[in-house]
C-alpha cells in the first residue's frame, strides 16, 4: 500500500516580508526522494507521484499529498501546544505579583511609583489586534522566539506559521489532483491542513500554485496588529504510472514457492 | 471454502526503525482465514489454508505518512532452525526498472496459490521482509509466521 506524501513548505517569513515576495524565500521538501522526487530543499521541488494500475488499466493505489507549511526561525512546532498561552499567562501572573510590591513601596517617597508601573506595563508585553474574520493567530500576546514578551515597535518577534489558503494551477485545472482543506486533530497543522488525491492515469509533469498567507506585525499609535499578507509560490508534481505485477512470479498469479 | 485468504501486515515503521526490529510490537499479522488461524495480531501468525486457495499479503503502515512495503517473502526449508535458511530469496526478477529507475515496491502484489503438496498440520514457516524507506537497516525481517494446511 502506498504511503501518503508529505510536502514541507518552509518559509523564511522575515525575509519574505522584507522583500515582499516568496521568491527565494521558500524551501520545499517531500519524503519521496527515494522514489524519484527532485529538487529537495529548493524552490524547484518536483514531487513524484508513482501511480500503479491493474492489468485492466484501472488505477490500483491512490496517491495522497499533504502540505505542511512551516516557518523558518520561529518557535518550533514541537514545543507543547499550550506554549504561547502558557507564556502569556505566566507573564501576566508575574506582573500581577509585582503589583503587590509596588503597592507596598508606594508610601516610600524615594520610590518612583510611576516608573515602576511603566516597567510593569513593559513586562506584561503587547497584545496584537487581529482582523475581523482573518486567519491571524489566536494567541494575542506577541512573543519573541525565546518565548519572552514583545513590548514595543522595532523588537524582533515570533512569526506565526504560514497559512495555505488555496492550491490552484494547471495540476488542479486539468483535474490531475484534487486538493481540499481538511480539519484534523493533528497538533502540528493547527487543526487544518491541505491534502489532495492524485489521478495517476495521465502521466506527466504538472505545475501548481500554493497561495500562502503570512502575518506581519504592524504598529499603529503604539498598538500592534497582525496584518495578513498574501503571496503565491509554485511547485510541480510528476505523475508516473506502472503496472502492478505478481511479486512471486514477476507476471501473473502462480503457485506459492514452498519447498 | 473462501477462495481468498488475506494476510495483513501492520507495521509501525517509526517503532521498527527506532528499535531496529520488527518485534517489540512493531509488526503484527492478522488474517481472515476460515480455519482457525493461530497467533492473530502477533508476529507468530500461523494461517490455516487449503490447497488451491489464493493467499495475499498486504503491508499497511500504521502511520500513513511512513513507508512500509514487503520486499520479500521466502519460504524456509522444513528443517531450518530459524537461521538464515538455505532458500534463495524468491523476489521477482528485476527485469526492466519500472518507476522511472526507482524500485517501487508498491507495484508488487504478494499473492500466490497454495500448492497441493503441503502436509496437513505442518506449519510452513516463511521469512517476511519489510522495507521502510531506504538506507542501512531499512530492511528488517521475521522468520516466525507460517502457512499450514488444514
Amino acid at each position: 500500500m502506498a504511503q501518503q506524501q508529505g510536502i514541507i513548505v518552509l518559509v523564511d517569513i522575515a525575509n519574505a516580508l522584507r522583500s515582499r515576495t516568496l521568491t527565494g524565500n521558500v524551501y520545499l521538501f517531500d519524503n519521496m526522494k527515494f522514489l524519484g522526487s527532485t529538487g529537495q530543499g529548493t524552490p524547484d521541488l518536483v514531487t513524484i507521484c508513482p501511480g500503479t494500475y491493474w492489468s485492466d488499466g484501472s488505477q490500483a493505489t491512490e496517491q495522497v499529498l499533504n502540505w505542511l507549511p512551516a516557518s523558518l526561525g520561529s518557535i518550533p512546532p514541537t514545543v507543547p501546544r499550550s506554549y504561547h498561552a502558557d507564556r502569556a499567562q505566566a507573564t501576566d501572573q508575574e506582573a500581577l505579583e509585582e503589583i503587590a510590591g509596588v503597592a507596598d513601596r508606594a508610601g516610600d517617597p524615594s520610590v518612583d511609583t510611576a516608573a515602576e508601573l511603566e516597567g510593569l506595563r513593559r513586562r506584561v508585553g503587547a497584545r496584537a489586534r487581529r482582523q475581523r474574520g482573518g486567519r491571524a493567530p489566536a494567541a494575542p500576546k506577541v512573543l519573541d522566539v525565546t518565548g519572552n514578551v514583545v513590548t514595543g515597535e522595532g523588537q524582533a518577534y515570533n512569526h506565526p506559521n504560514p497559512v495555505i489558503t488555496d492550491i490552484t494551477g494547471p495540476a488542479v485545472e486539468e483535474k490531475i489532483m484534487y486538493p481540499a482543506q481538511y480539519g484534523s486533530p493533528d497538533m502540528v497543522s493547527d487543526g487544518w491542513y491541505w491534502a489532495a488525491s492524485v489521478d495517476t492515469s495521465r502521466p506527466g509533469t504538472y505545475r501548481y500554485t500554493m497561495h500562502i498567507q503570512l502575518h506581519e506585525l504592524v504598529w499603529r499609535n503604539g498598538e500592534p496588529a497582525w496584518e495578513p499578507v498574501d503571496y503565491t509560490c509554485d511547485s510541480a508534481i510528476k505523475v508516473i504510472s506502472d503496472p502492478k505485477r505478481n511479486a512471486f512470479t514477476g507476471a501473473g498469479l502462480g503457485v506459492l514457492p514452498i519447498p | 471454502m473462501k477462495p481468498h485468504v488475506n494476510i495483513v501486515v501492520l507495521v509501525d515503521a517509526v517503532g521498527a526503525l527506532s528499535d531496529r526490529t520488527l518485534n517489540n510490537g512493531n509488526l503484527s499479522l492478522v488474517d481472515d482465514g476460515a480455519f482457525g488461524s493461530r497467533g492473530q495480531g502477533t508476529t507468530d501468525l500461523c494461517t490455516v489454508v487449503v490447497p488451491g486457495q489464493v493467499v495475499q499479503w498486504t503491508a499497511i503502515a500504521i502511520d500513513v505518512q511512513t513507508t512500509a512495503e514487503i520486499s520479500a517473502i521466502t519460504f524456509l526449508p522444513p528443517d531450518a532452525a530459524g537461521g538464515a535458511g538455505g532458500a534463495a530469496a524468491e523476489e521477482a526478477p528485476a527485469g526492466e526498472a519500472p518507476g522511472g529507475g526507482h524500485e517501487n515496491l508498491d507495484l508488487k502484489v504478494w499473492e500466490g496459490i497454495v500448492p497441493a503438496h503441503l502436509q496437513p498440520g505442518v506449519p510452513y514457516r516463511y521469512r517476511l521482509e519489510v522495507r521502510m524507506h531506504e538506507g542501512r537497516d531499512s530492511v528488517l525481517h521475521i522468520d516466525t509466521p507460517a502457512l499450514m494446511c488444514a
